[in-house]
């Protein structure tokens, strides 16, 4: 039975499967983060743009921020955006006389807000629905 | 007014959020609610915030969940699951079943020694059943973003910075959502026909194809591609006289082998559907009872009229990046809408990445998957996998469709020396007892090295059998390696392992 057994597992090891264990998966010791190609990519290249450190310095990185409209201001003239020029030079927001803004004109953070029955029940009874 | 007091700015504000001195007679939960109301809350940053509940989007959500990220996921549909599971894989596979076993009885029972009595479709029970699996999918996917403790939101997304998402919300009102990273998980929609306005009606997208209201009587499918195929087949089997209209000489796209494709469109002449191969659409019109469109052969030829009662667009699906404010944050799409990214999922701004549909690669569900899990390793841990080169395609005409890896087109033209094997379901035991026999397995590898280049089958199961092969190419092996592995008897899997068998030896049953 002892000798079967040997000649079953001599015949077996003849046969050496391309697909091996190698054991579990680990993560590659050092991974390269630079940005490449993704794999997929029909052009297999990276616009130009990619290889441009987001915050390179600080005036690039103005030249793209947005607050309210972009921080950077060289191009002001050139379109003219919200935030690009300082507020005076713009001008007087002032209506002229005999002109009125409708509040629901200006940005919508202006606007009345909605109130719901809550809200109402709360300004009716001086807060006490808050509490009870 | 009292209301306007207490909107944001919620930065500027959240240093008094502790500063409430409320007597101690007040319940606890008219506190939470008096603070909520009093001082807005900051703008909770997470660690990824998702852009999308489709099949990359939910599935990163669920991923970044468990690896115990704070994560929140945005969706404007008001159900999760985004095109797969509303109105693409999951519905059109309850059709394609039930259509199925509609066609099967009505045609294929008496050899099998079935008698059936007076059958009858009832269109609006298969929708319904459609439906059903549809809302029990979508709800399972609520249940474990609960589960994973993902935040969902119902709304629609866009950048208002870098790391800010405004989200328009659906039951009213808008929300600001801060994220250090922010995945765009935005998927695609049917490309339109120039000149043909899609109503869901008469001229549909698979959309309305999966809920026409009752069987027409003939129907044009623009586009020979796999969704044109699998729909067009629905109402085929259903009672519809389909004529598929295809630009390019082959049906199944440009990714099935070309032995495959014809094999598959001589079964699916053979159950009744027309092809106009090598045609291409001039336009139609639509303000008659019937919708008249104008074809022509592509290479130029004669004109011909078609009418129908119903066609269906089926030529693609493009990139949906519409209404994210994408210029807000300097992100920019290539020619053909497709965000740009680099290996690890990155746009140029390196927190913002993408995934799925809205970026390279096929446009199948189960990409996405593997790209959703691969960009949270990517965020995590720093490394991710995703092998483009084994993804699956599975075609759920009947037989099914379903390869994997290389065709021969592609292998003869990248110079490989290579061996083919081929095994049909004719000579499969299981086949036989199902009689179920049309089609064959085929598979390509090196010459030299017998390593498996491609895997196609067509026939019954394809799209379950296919999962093997992929796994077998992912690990790099060799037809004799799957010859030699032992597989079940009586099944349909010996016909993959006979097929290995013939590309490095012979088949035993052919």
């Amino acid at each position: 039975m002892f000798a079967a057994t040997k000649v079953l597992r001599a015949a077996h090891a003849e046969r050496v499967p391309m697909i091996k264990f190698i054991g579990k998966r680990s993560l590659p010791s050092s991974v390269d983060h630079t940005p490449h190609a993704h794999p997929a990519s029909p052009s297999h290249e990276l616009p130009s743009d990619f290889s441009q450190k987001s915050s390179a310095s600080f005036s690039s990185y103005r030249q793209k921020a947005q607050q309210h409209g972009p921080l950077g201001r060289a191009n002001a003239s050139a379109d003219g955006s919200l935030g690009s020029v300082s507020g005076h030079s713009l001008g007087s927001v002032a209506p002229v006389k005999g002109e009125y803004f409708d509040r629901n004109e200006l940005p919508a953070r202006f606007r009345r807000q909605p109130i719901d029955l809550s809200e109402i029940d709360a300004i009716e009874t001086g807060g006490a629905t808050l509490v009870c | 007014m009292l209301r306007s007091l207490l909107v944001p700015r919620a930065a500027a504000r959240s240093a008094f959020k502790k500063s409430s001195s409320l007597p101690a007679v007040i319940a606890p939960s008219s506190i939470a609610r008096w603070s909520r109301r009093g001082y807005a809350t900051e703008a909770e940053e997470k660690d990824l915030v998702i852009i999308g509940g489709g099949v990359a989007g939910y599935v990163a959500a669920i991923k970044a969940g468990q690896e115990g990220m704070k994560v929140t996921c945005i969706e404007k549909r008001g159900t999760l699951g985004g095109t797969c599971l509303n109105v693409g894989c999951i519905p059109s596979k309850a059709l394609l079943n039930n259509s199925h076993l509609y066609h099967q009885i009505l045609h294929d029972t008496k050899a099998r020694g079935i008698d059936v009595g007076d059958v009858k479709l009832n269109l609006a029970q298969m929708m319904k059943s459609k439906d059903t699996a549809v809302s029990g999918l979508t709800k399972g996917v609520e249940f474990l973003f609960k589960k994973n403790g993902v935040e969902y939101v119902k709304g629609t997304a866009s950048f208002a910075g870098e790391h800010e998402i405004k989200v328009n919300l659906t039951e009213g009102g808008e929300k600001t959502i801060i994220g250090k990273n922010i995945l765009i998980a935005t998927g695609s929609e049917a490309t339109p026909f120039p000149g043909l306005e899609i109503d869901e009606k008469r001229i549909i997208t698979s959309t309305g194809a999966i809920a026409l209201d009752k069987v027409p009587e003939s129907m044009v499918v623009i586009g020979g591609g796999i969704i044109g195929l699998e729909m067009g087949s629905v109402w085929s089997r259903l009672g519809s006289k389909v004529t598929v209209v295809e630009f390019l000489g082959q049906i199944g796209g440009p990714g099935m082998d070309a032995e495959i494709s014809k094999a598959a469109q001589k079964i699916l002449k053979k159950q009744g559907i027309d092809f106009k191969l090598n045609t291409k659409v001039l336009g139609g019109d639509a303000t008659g009872d019937k919708i008249k469109l104008e074809v022509e052969a592509a290479k130029g030829g004669k004109k011909e009229t078609l009418d129908a009662d119903v066609v269906l667009v089926a030529i693609g699906r493009r990139p949906y990046t519409a209404g994210l404010g994408l210029e807000n944050v300097g992100l920019e799409t290539d020619e053909k809408g497709r965000l740009v990214i680099d290996h690890e999922f990155r746009t140029k701004l390196p927190h913002i990445r993408v995934v799925g549909d809205c970026t390279f690669g096929p446009m199948l569900a189960h990409k996405a998957e593997e790209e959703a899990v691969a960009v949270v390793e990517w965020i995590k841990k720093g490394y991710g996998h995703v092998n483009y080169g084994a993804i699956p395609s599975v075609m759920y005409t009947h037989p099914e469709v379903a390869w994997v890896g290389q065709n021969e087109q592609e292998v003869k033209a990248s110079g490989v020396e290579y061996k083919i094997g081929t095994f049909p379901f004719s000579a499969n035991s299981r086949a036989k007892t199902n009689l179920d026999t049309e089609g064959f397995v085929k598979m390509i590898a090196d010459a030299k090295t017998d390593r498996i280049l491609g895997i196609h089958i067509i026939g019954p199961n394809a799209g379950e059998m296919i999962a093997e092969g992929t796994l077998a190419l992912e690990y790099g092996a060799s037809t004799e390696d799957i010859g030699r592995t032992s597989h079940a008897h009586p099944t349909l899997a010996e016909a993959f392992k006979e097929a290995a068998m013939a590309t490095y030896g012979k088949a035993i049953h052919f």
